[in-house]
């Protein structure tokens, strides 16, 4: 037998440094890349100006004049083009915006085929109602600024389950609270602190 | 340093816990873990216009609205841009706030409010007509056309070789139109053999027809002050339970007395100013010592009342309170004192039956009641027993003559009047077996009395056509099948609910096709008349249901169609027939006693508006709303026990036990509850399903199989409220 005459190299601390930079680099990568893999954004339709229609702007709407509640006490959510149509019969500004609401949907009659910031899957039964009329919540509760902003900000699907980014919250990281985040956890959070009953066939029916 | 393996294996082990601190891993396996939520089908109703129609749940009684979207019913102009045909999808039933009776409050019960998911839910539907393969067991679809040819060319041969009479059939109920071309069909093919869900109506009926001379009547509730409720659920299920809340809301609001006399601390009893804990099955004998206190107190009402004097001397001789404290539990002093205030109440009425289930009851129970509001003096007036308006409907075209000719030299199985017996007549070949049964919307193999009777009569008879929109328990049993629509989907029509003062109807219409393939009870039984021809179809010369629905509701049928009712407009009162007490028959049959066989319990059903037991099936939303204390570890019957009485037989609150009567068993938890009453045994009815899928099949025992029925000793309807039974410590 022959010895194998190999003697323990003394690594150096490079080596672990290796380690350490795998981690970092990766780790960075995870953080940056994550949301790219995740979600697609997707244009909006137009843009809307939601300050400018708001209670400061030249509109003085409130959020209950165009986002209302019907007869029967459901939440009618976005408008449809004909509400629009009551401002908007010829262009009134000088957006290009405005000028492909009244080009496209409102003479075109289309509907605006906008996307959802805030909807919920369907499994989800959601009432306005019980929460802006019972609880009374205001609208900034659970959608935060929405209502005054000047520009749409991007709306970014999930690749995988096709909801909307805000579920999960913007923090990619999914620490955050409403309206940063919309997720079950909250939904159940907010009714265990009021006394609300949180069994699962309140919300999934 | 050298970028050898292990250097590699270190930077890759970094790099891999580096990911593991990103929120890559997590965030995706929380996406992968919803994404793989959206396999299956999960209901997305697309957002759309809404609209709502009117309908009328016929099972409970509500008036109901249907919130459509997507909806067929949106006006011409509406907003229709793709201009695609808009498919129709109901998502809410509700109450309809403009039925008078509802007063304003268009409230609904969780039957109604969950109507959608029976009908919604596929996998328990008939979707097409289809036959059994009696050599593999397997169902195999046919088309509408090739079913009624088969059941028409059966029928015909049955005919042909004189043994129509072997054709038995089952409806659900003899009044509403369905009911009624079943009868027209029966009649003119020239079978008997028909029996219908056994009711209280038609106990109230018989009762008031027999002492009042007019079957129809009704308790005048919104009108009453004084509620004296022998028995009555009032509030877990009584008539149309939307309309009965409404009373019970105006009596609060108006100070009306709620007086409550049950063995049980029901619901009702639970809301009534004052609950009477009396024996089981002696609310009869209690009225009827109540009327001896009227009567020997110069508390009953003047007037001619034919037959007092045998009254006076049943009810001396056998029902002073003295002698009907033994049967009912209570004291004397106690019977006086209720009898004294009843009798000296404004605007008091005395409510009788139904059973849980809807049990027929005995007729003298019935016919004490009746006594009881004729000593008081109440008929016709308000707030008392009152005679209903008619219906605006006329009735089918008469059968033709030539059906009489049909039924001549046909025999009737033994106590016809009674499914049950038929049932058993049937099963035993007394005097011949069937050879065919024909289930028209109706479930008797659930439902029974004794259940389990019906399903094995069913297994016996060589060919069973079921008419159903569910596979329940009977259609199960069937070898052919034909899909029926719900009340969502078809034409069909309800009348005026048990023990209402005012006559009501209510009509449903088609407002989707959910399954495609679905036809009306009535509309399956007129194509098998058209097919037979001859005398049947000469009897029933209706295309379709809605056409016989035209024909019976004439010019009002447009109005009555668009707003899904129809209700006296008031209470007619007054009162001008003559009363006979008929004290012989009330004797008769309150004489009867059922024997209780040496068993050690009995055993008593406890009706709910979240369990219900009507035509319709419980929803699997409503087993989800049930609590601990009706159904344990989702599948366990609770049965309610007095500690005492658990105490003699050794039992624990939370035990598991087997309940076993002569017609069946279950497996059950024992719950103590110091509101049963000692010797008793109360379980919920309307669970214990052994068809309807995975929600509803086996969440506990059913009530209507391990029932034994005992045949009234006048009328020969089945009672089946009380059942004697063992129960053993598992």
């Amino acid at each position: 037998m022959t010895e194998q005459g190999h003697e323990h190299k003394r690594r150096s601390p490079a080596d672990w440094w290796l380690f350490v930079v795998g981690l970092v680099l990766f780790s960075a990568i995870g953080w940056v890349v994550t949301p790219a893999i995740i979600y697609a954004e997707k244009p909006q339709p137009l843009n809307f100006n939601h300050k400018l229609h708001g209670p400061d702007g030249d509109a003085g709407k409130s959020c209950e004049d165009c986002h209302s509640f019907r007869d029967d006490g459901s939440f009618a959510g976005i408008p449809r083009v004909e509400s629009c149509l009551e401002c908007h019969e010829e262009v009134m500004g000088e957006t290009p915006d405005e000028k492909k609401l009244v080009e496209v949907y409102i003479k075109g009659k289309k509907p605006i085929p906008w996307r959802v910031y805030a909807k919920q899957p369907p499994c989800v039964y959601f009432s306005h109602a019980a929460h802006v009329k019972n609880a009374g919540m205001e609208c900034t509760e659970c959608h935060g600024d929405h209502g005054t902003t000047e520009k749409l900000r991007p709306y970014q699907e999930n690749r995988l389950t096709g909801y909307s980014r805000d579920i999960w919250g913007w923090a990619i990281h999914g620490w955050a609270d409403p309206p940063e985040r919309m997720k079950m956890d909250d939904c159940a959070d907010c009714h265990r602190e009021n006394g609300v009953r949180e069994a699962c066939f309140v919300c999934h029916k | 340093m050298d970028w050898d393996r292990r250097a590699f294996v270190k930077f890759a082990v970094g790099g891999v816990t580096g990911l593991h601190l990103s929120p890559l891993v997590w965030k995706l396996m929380d996406d992968v873990s919803i994404w793989t939520q959206n396999w299956s089908w999960v209901p997305n109703p697309a957002d759309g216009a809404l609209a709502k129609a009117n309908s009328f749940n016929p099972a409970t009684g509500t008036a109901v609205k249907v919130r459509l979207i997507n909806s067929r019913i949106i006006p011409k102009d509406a907003y229709n841009p793709d201009g695609k045909a808009p498919r129709t999808r109901a998502i809410r039933v509700e109450g309809n706030p403009e039925y008078p009776l509802g007063l304003g409050i268009g409230g609904v019960v969780p039957q109604d409010a969950s109507a959608l998911q029976n009908a919604y839910l596929g996998d328990v539907r008939v979707k097409a007509p289809m036959v059994l393969d009696k050599t593999t067991g397997v169902y195999k679809e046919i088309s509408w056309g090739a079913a009624i040819d088969m059941v028409a060319g059966k029928l015909a041969q049955l005919k042909k070789a004189d043994q129509a009479q072997r054709v038995v059939a089952f409806g659900d109920n003899p009044d509403n139109t369905t009911g009624q071309i079943l009868k027209a069909f029966m009649a003119a093919y020239g079978s008997p053999n028909l029996a219908f869900a056994p009711r209280a109506e038609d106990t109230l009926a018989l009762a008031a027809g027999l002492m009042l001379s007019q079957p129809e009547i009704g308790f005048d509730l919104l009108g009453a002050k004084y509620i004296l409720s022998l028995g009555t659920p009032l509030l877990e299920g009584f008539g149309a339970p939307v309309a009965v809340r409404a009373a019970f809301t105006k009596w609060r609001q108006g100070g009306a007395k709620l007086v409550q006399v049950e063995d049980r601390a029901s619901v009702t009893a639970s809301q009534a100013a004052k609950w009477v804990a009396c024996a089981p099955g002696s609310q009869g004998v209690l009225a009827l010592a109540m009327c001896q206190v009227l009567l020997a107190k110069g508390l009953a009402a003047e007037g001619s009342l034919n037959g007092l004097d045998d009254f006076k001397a049943l009810v001396d001789s056998k029902f002073t309170p003295k002698a009907a404290a033994h049967a009912t539990g209570l004291k004397p002093v106690a019977i006086e004192a209720l009898a004294v205030e009843f009798g000296q109440a404004k605007q008091a009425v005395a409510v009788c039956g139904p059973g849980p289930g809807n049990e027929p009851g005995r007729l003298g129970d019935f016919m004490a009641v009746l006594a009881l509001n004729a000593l008081k003096g109440n008929l016709g007036k308000p707030g008392g027993v009152v005679v209903r308006g008619a219906l605006p409907l006329k009735p089918l075209a008469a059968p033709a003559g030539a059906s009489a000719a049909g039924l001549k030299g046909a025999a009737r199985y033994a106590g016809h009047s009674n499914p049950l017996t038929m049932a058993a007549a049937a099963l035993a070949g007394d005097p011949y077996k069937p050879k065919m049964a024909i289930i028209a919307g109706a479930n008797p193999a659930y439902r029974g009395p004794q259940a389990g009777t019906f399903a094995k009569m069913l297994r016996q008879v060589p060919f069973v056509v079921a008419i159903s929109s569910y596979l329940d328990e009977s259609a199960t049993l069937a070898d052919l099948l034909l899909p029926a629509g719900t009340f969502l989907e078809s034409w069909g029509d309800a009348v005026t609910p048990y023990g209402q003062a005012q006559a009501s109807y209510g009509l449903h219409k088609p407002l989707l096709k959910i399954q495609p393939k679905s036809k009306a009870v009535g509309d399956a039984l007129l194509m098998l008349a058209a097919k037979l021809g001859g005398e049947v179809a000469a009897a029933l010369p209706y295309k379709s249901m809605a056409e016989a629905l035209k024909a019976r509701l004439g010019d009002g049928f447009k109005k009555v169609a668009e707003k899904g009712w129809w209700v006296q407009e008031k209470v007619s009162y007054g009162f001008n027939g003559s009363v006979d007490l008929q004290a012989a028959t009330i004797a008769k049959s309150l004489g009867h006693q059922a024997a209780s066989h040496g068993h050690s319990l009995t055993l008593a059903a406890v009706p709910s508006l979240r369990t219900c037991n009507n035509s319709e099936p419980i929803t699997p939303h409503m087993i989800k709303i049930l609590t601990d204390d009706t159904l344990r570890f989702k599948d366990q019957t609770v049965v309610e026990i007095n500690p005492e009485t658990a105490k003699h037989l050794h039992l624990h609150d939370g035990d598991l036990v087997t309940v076993d009567s002569t017609e069946g068993g279950f497996q059950a938890r024992v719950k103590f509850f110091a509101g049963a009453r000692p010797g008793m045994l109360y379980m919920p009815v309307g669970l214990g399903h052994t068809a309807f899928g995975f929600y509803r099949r086996g969440r506990g025992g059913n009530y209507n199989a391990v029932a034994k029925a005992e045949a009234d000793a006048v009328t020969g309807l089945p009672v089946w409220g009380l059942t004697p039974v063992h129960v053993r410590k598992v």
